[in-house]
């Protein structure tokens, strides 16, 4: 059964169009990717589909009723995990629970039950009598997951949940996303972390300039790389450095420069490491360290847009 | 139910905020006490009525009414109220207009009508009061005379003018300097209330829990008015605090319609929550609200005679006077509580809430234009 479908989906800021004419459908059960640079349309879209924009044009299904024409259902079966913390920092984490799980229609002892239980999922029942402003960022974090689950939704939108937490913490929050899955939520999940989405989602959708550039598994979307592989070479200086000249090289695609680090996608059919290493050494360069690498998202996403994740 | 839970989430964190919770309460009562006690020299305890000045027409063809109406005009010179009859070219409404006289009277056929100064508020009630005991000892006088013509004197006694003694105004009572400072800090803590609700849903905004708020099935208009209703609720309970806290250690004297003062107050913490949230959607950023709201306020309170008694400007200061919020609920407390004028409520009612109505659709308009709160 399919959780979401959209179709035709516009969404345009004057003449500045954020989303553009998307369409994409998400099964139930899946941990979907939402892929993408800054500004991509990542959050345009799933505000769209959380009812906090108004598209110009498409239609957003909500386990297949009409957002629109059904907003209440709709509503009701989506979870928001928002990018910022939303949460009162002078109520609270039980508080802070209670409220928002209460807006949902959950009243009496049913709504005691769900707030104990979300508190628990992540990890906060021992500090529910706390305020907020004494958690560290990860602990907030997960206060701000506990507020959209409690209602037990059946969707769940997490809008970039692990930005600017620790390792420990992300980790835990990954967990628990698998665990809401295991548990039966369909989850869509943005990041521009490549490695987030490749460790836990089931599709991912690569976004670029409001359109889905590319759609599928992580296999099927490598897979449209798989001819190419990425030579990354770390030099003392990029004085002397000629884009072009590499690109002519036979074989070179893509040549990216960041810091003191080349990056060059090249065909992987074509053996031209020799003669890349012996371009480095003609034109004075000195090579730090040297690194093939494997085709990953980041190069899908290099190679599908000429940008990295992270510009 | 929704509109409860915001609102009690509300009363919850604004109770919490002790710092602004301090302010709202310490502030208007630290004002009472300086003012109060410091400026109590320049509030006399008898509030001196002077000469009232009333010009009279009478066109009545009932001489029965023409000569008790004369006795009562000659007693009342007796307590310094001086009716002059209009000449044939005199018009008394111009007159009274022109604040020559403090009132005038028409007797027709049809009754008697009662044109008054605004401005001579005192005098015109006891001109207002006199009149009416009068009508009334008059309509009893008829009745007495269609049973038996000779019990009439026992109501009309003209050596007695208890008809002056009946006019509303309690004469042993005069507001002192703290009575006065505590109706006047009380209204002006209450237009303050206006910056705390620059941050009603700003607030929510700048913390991201508007987009929480919107996500979940709750209506935008469920949002809206369980926050305008938490915020009156803190608020008002402050300004019944302030009140109590006056009446009670300061002695302060607030009237015998304390409910009717009570529901004044409250139109006008109506007024300032409009008001700030009108505010805070019309401009771009919290600093220019903040900047707004606090220049309207102070203006409002220095018009309004928070900080000192204006007495009775006239010209371009008057005019301006009649623009403060605090100008027309002090005033209608005062009369409520001296002169036990309970009608006075009305314009103030009136004015509050059709500006607080004019905010709010202001605010419900821009509300709709948002994508969001």
């Amino acid at each position: 059964m399919k959780v979401l479908e959209i179709k035709n989906l516009t969404k345009k800021f004057g003449d500045f169009i954020a989303v553009d004419n998307m369409s994409l459908s998400i099964e139930d059960g899946e941990i979907f990717g939402f892929l993408g640079a800054n500004g991509a349309g990542k959050s345009t879209t799933i505000n769209i589909i959380s009812g906090l924009l108004r598209a110009n044009q498409g239609t957003v299904d909500i386990l297949g009723k009409n957002t629109k024409k059904n907003n209440k259902f709709a509503k009701m079966n989506i979870g928001m995990v928002p990018q910022d913390l939303a949460i009162y920092e002078d109520l609270t984490a039980y508080e802070n629970v209670r409220f928002f799980a209460g807006l949902y229609g959950l009243r009496g002892s049913e709504l005691n039950e769900r707030v104990d239980e979300a508190l628990q999922f992540v990890g906060l029942e021992d500090k529910h009598k706390e305020y907020p402003k004494n958690f560290s960022g990860g602990m907030k974090r997960r206060l701000n997951i506990a507020c959209a689950i409690a209602h037990r939704p059946k969707l769940i939108i997490m809008d970039e949940p692990t930005v600017g937490i620790d390792p420990q913490s992300r980790n835990y929050i990954l967990n628990s996303v698998r665990k809401l899955n295991d548990m039966g939520c369909t989850i869509i999940y943005t990041s521009h972390y490549m490695e987030e989405v490749e460790e836990i989602c089931s599709r991912i959708s690569i976004i670029d300039h409001g359109k889905i550039i590319a759609e599928g598994t992580k296999e099927q979307l490598k897979s449209i790389i798989t001819n190419t592989k990425e030579i990354k070479i770390e030099v003392k200086t990029t004085e002397n450095i000629n884009v072009n000249e590499i690109k002519s090289i036979p074989g070179v695609e893509v040549v990216q420069v960041l810091d003191n680090v080349v990056t060059i996608t090249s065909d992987n059919g074509v053996n031209n490491l020799n003669k890349i290493i012996q371009h480095f050494i003609n034109s004075g360069i000195e090579i730090s360290s040297l690194q093939e690498n494997a085709p990953n998202l980041e190069t899908v996403f290099l190679t599908l847009t000429g940008r990295n994740l992270r510009d | 139910m929704n509109i409860f839970n915001i609102a009690f989430m509300e009363v919850k964190r604004d109770f919490r905020d002790v710092k602004t919770l301090a302010f709202l309460i310490a502030f208007p009562i630290v004002l009472m006490l300086i003012l109060g006690t410091a400026l109590s020299k320049t509030f006399t305890t008898s509030i001196p009525i002077k000469n009232v000045h009333v010009i009279y027409k009478d066109t009545t063809t009932n001489s029965e009414f023409s000569n008790y109406f004369k006795e009562f005009v000659k007693a009342s010179s007796k307590s310094d109220i001086y009716f002059k009859s209009a000449s044939t070219n005199q018009n008394g409404e111009k007159e009274v207009k022109r604040n020559k006289y403090d009132g005038y009277v028409l007797i027709q056929n049809e009754g008697i009508k009662l044109y008054l100064n605004e401005s001579n508020s005192v005098e015109g009630s006891v001109i207002q009061g006199m009149l009416a005991s009068f009508v009334d000892k008059y309509n009893v006088a008829s009745e007495v005379a269609k049973v038996d013509r000779s019990q009439i004197k026992k109501v009309f006694l003209p050596n007695k003018h208890d008809y002056i003694k009946e006019t509303s105004i309690n004469a042993g009572k005069q507001p002192s300097s703290m009575d006065y400072y505590a109706i006047a800090m009380t209204t002006m803590i209450a237009l303050f209330t206006a910056m705390s609700a620059i941050n009603l849903i700003n607030g929510e905004r700048t913390r991201k829990t508007a987009d929480r708020l919107l996500v979940s099935p709750v209506r935008k208009s469920e949002i809206f008015i369980g926050k305008i209703f938490g915020s009156m609720v803190v608020n008002f309970f402050c300004l019944c605090l302030i009140l109590l806290f006056s009446k009670i250690f300061f002695k302060a004297y607030w009237g015998n319609h304390l409910g009717l003062v009570l529901l004044l107050i409250l139109t006008e913490v109506f007024l300032a929550t409009s008001f700030g949230l009108a505010v805070s959607y019309l401009t771009k950023s919290s600093a220019s609200s903040r900047s707004i709201v606090m220049v309207v306020v102070q203006l409002s309170s220095f018009f309004g005679g928070a900080y000192f008694k204006l007495g009775d400007p006239s010209g371009v200061l008057g005019l301006i006077t009649q623009f403060s919020p605090l100008t027309w609920i002090n005033t209608a407390i005062t009369k409520i509580i001296y002169t036990n004028d309970l009608s006075a409520a009305i314009p103030a009612f009136a004015f509050n809430i059709g500006l607080s109505t004019l905010f709010l659709f202001i605010t419900i308009i821009s509300l709709r234009r948002r994508e969001g709160l």
